[in-house]
């Protein structure tokens, strides 16, 4: 993940030699407060530790950097799946109400693995349960990330429901997309953390809700296979 | 003779395309005269003698006139007049006239008429109205000019590389060109340089193809002329001077850094040492804020440096929200912290985004719309 963000930033260190150019027509970067040379931060310490073994720093000597965001730091808390999960989470730009529902959703992930963890009698079963929630988290997101999707297409006058690829980022919008959705559709004295928490552990453990979901997706694409080269044709 | 002539004018007008492609008018303006009455002289060349006339005796009184008001000068400063150069002219003026206005070049000023008025061209014809430059009917000759000799530096270029590839020689990789702390001329010198006026399109023309001759492997062999067309960039942790630092009466270090700005908020940041790790924002502790993200944004300058441990932090903050007072004083610790660790890590710290002033605010509403962006619901009627 870093070293994608650190070749992306390297991307942008083309943009200054096109400076003058973009800054003569209309700016490059939309309505952006900073000029479009500006390159984006690297504020995680081991992917600056690699940006300076590589050579690659000094390249970047001469190129201003954009501020750090509000939610970006160098704390080994840090995490930027969860950071993008909890944007995923907020509502109206409440991202201390969206920080405090995960939080209390990770306790929970942990209060619940650490009673199975004593409940379990052999240590074979101990060590099979995993007790850290952003490894649950984790898991949880890889496991319903779905690798095919249905994209409507217009054939005939027809729509066909064709199955297509879809890209790594989009797979993991899905997967947090429905996490998320699974724990707002619950009933009223339930709270949402502890719904959350529920669906975070069950799809760590390739059960649940959303994995299911995951799986009607793919049989719906199996299903549809033969309108696969309306993709093309 | 005529060729001979011609021979004359050509070397001539190389010389001037040597000194920085420009030359002063004079330098044709005297030889011609004579044998202008023998030969056919053209119409163009006529009236280019006749502006070239023009100009001299303007430059001449211009000059005169220059020279004269220095001495004035002089004797006002209380100076002589025969030792007053051009810099106590500068301050002279900036004496006497003195300009609050923003803009260097509004405000007044007193400087030799050659650099007053724009430089022109030398005569780019012959007597016949022949033109000596082979790209004259181009309109810009020294700009296509530039362009046809960037082009035989990358052809040089590849031939060394086929030549190498022959004997089957490898490159040395620590011969390679670094361009990343160097910037292309700017338009406005390149045109000075060309003595013609670039549009942007040209401009990007002549970028592209500087790039396209850096990029090639064996690039630094014609290093000289690329270095001709390029300035140095400032290293971006040298934009701004580290402040020494300070010591209070018990010989604790401090700085402390005023107007540290984040949206609305405005802070002033002491940062000490050796301190134990204590913030004290507005008489409070970390607690002043309930977020925390907020807390996580006042540790990440300090954590990163290793500091959290040996420095005290003691901030002022009014205005704005949470956030915004939390990015105001992270950015006065960050700012502040610069005297207290080396270059190196004042350099990491750029990078990973600290220093950087955050400029961005809230964006305004519109009329006619719900928001800044957000637009009212459509109705038909």
């Amino acid at each position: 993940m870093a070293l994608v963000k650190t070749l992306a930033n390297l991307k942008s260190v083309q943009i200054l030699t096109n400076k003058l150019a973009a800054l003569s027509v209309v700016q490059q970067n939309g309505m952006s407060m900073y000029p479009p040379y500006y390159i984006n931060p690297i504020f995680k310490k081991d992917a600056q530790v690699e940006l300076f073994e590589n050579g690659e720093a000094q390249k970047l000597a001469h190129i201003p950097t954009k501020a750090a965001l509000i939610d970006q730091t160098c704390s080994i808390y840090y995490d930027d799946d969860i950071r993008l999960f909890r944007n995923y989470i907020m509502r109206s730009g409440r991202k201390s109400l969206a920080r405090e529902l995960l939080d209390k959703a990770f306790e929970k992930v942990k209060r619940s693995q650490l009673e199975k963890f004593h409940k379990a009698k052999t240590e074979e079963d101990k060590n099979k349960i995993v007790l850290d929630p952003r490894e649950v988290f984790h898991m949880a997101v890889d496991n319903c990330k779905p690798v095919l999707f249905l994209t409507p297409i217009k054939r005939g006058g027809v729509k066909y429901q064709v199955p297509v690829p879809i890209t790594e980022k989009k797979s993991q919008f899905l997967s947090m997309k429905w996490l998320i959705e699974a724990a707002t559709d619950k009933e009223r004295t339930v709270h949402f953390p502890e719904k959350l928490a529920y669906e975070l552990i069950d799809a760590s453990n390739n059960t649940g809700r959303v994995v299911k979901r995951k799986q009607d997706l793919h049989r719906q694409c199996e299903a549809n296979r033969a309108y696969a080269h309306y993709r093309w044709s | 003779m005529l060729r001979k002539f011609n021979a004359r004018l050509l070397q001539l007008s190389n010389n001037a395309a040597c000194t920085q492609l420009v030359s002063k008018l004079p330098l044709c303006t005297s030889a011609p005269i004579e044998d202008a009455n023998k030969k056919v002289v053209s119409k163009a060349m006529k009236a280019y003698l006749e502006r070239a006339k023009e100009h001299d005796e303007f430059m001449a009184q211009k000059n005169l006139e220059f020279q004269i008001g220095k001495r004035h000068l002089a004797n006002m400063m209380g100076e002589n007049p025969e030792t007053f150069t051009q810099e106590d002219v500068d301050n002279a003026i900036s004496y006497l006239f003195p300009s609050g206005l923003f803009e260097k070049k509004a405000r007044p000023l007193m400087k030799p008429p050659e650099e007053v008025f724009p430089q022109r061209k030398a005569a780019e014809f012959d007597l016949m109205g022949r033109p000596h430059h082979f790209l004259f009917y181009t309109g810009k000759p020294n700009f296509y000019k530039l362009l046809y000799d960037i082009v035989e530096r990358v052809n040089e270029c590849n031939r060394y590389e086929d030549a190498m590839n022959r004997k089957s020689i490898q490159r040395d990789p620590n011969l390679v060109l670094e361009m990343s702390g160097y910037q292309w001329l700017d338009k406005d010198a390149l045109e000075k340089q060309c003595v013609e006026g670039i549009n942007d399109k040209e401009y990007n023309n002549f970028k592209d193809a500087m790039e396209r001759l850096t990029k090639l492997p064996y690039s630094y062999k014609v290093k000289d002329f690329i270095m001709e067309y390029s300035r140095p960039l400032m290293m971006q942790t040298k934009t701004h001077d580290v402040p020494e630092l300070q010591y209070d009466k018990d010989g604790k270090a401090f700085i402390t850094t005023y107007e540290c700005l984040r949206k609305r908020a405005r802070a002033d940041v002491t940062v000490s040492s050796p301190g134990t790790g204590k913030i004290t924002i507005n008489g409070e502790g970390i607690n002043y804020f309930d977020d925390i993200h907020c807390r996580e944004q006042l540790l990440f300058p300090l954590i990163f440096t290793n500091l959290h441990k040996n420095v005290d932090v003691v901030a002022n903050v009014e205005g704005g929200g949470p956030a915004g007072q939390a990015g105001a004083i992270r950015w006065g610790i960050a700012w502040s912290l610069r005297s207290f660790v080396d270059q190196e890590i004042v350099e990491k710290m750029r990078i990973a985004g600290l220093l950087t002033r955050d400029y961005r605010i809230r964006e305004r509403k519109k009329p006619g719309q719900a928001g800044a962006r957000k637009k009212f619901t459509w109705k038909k009627r």
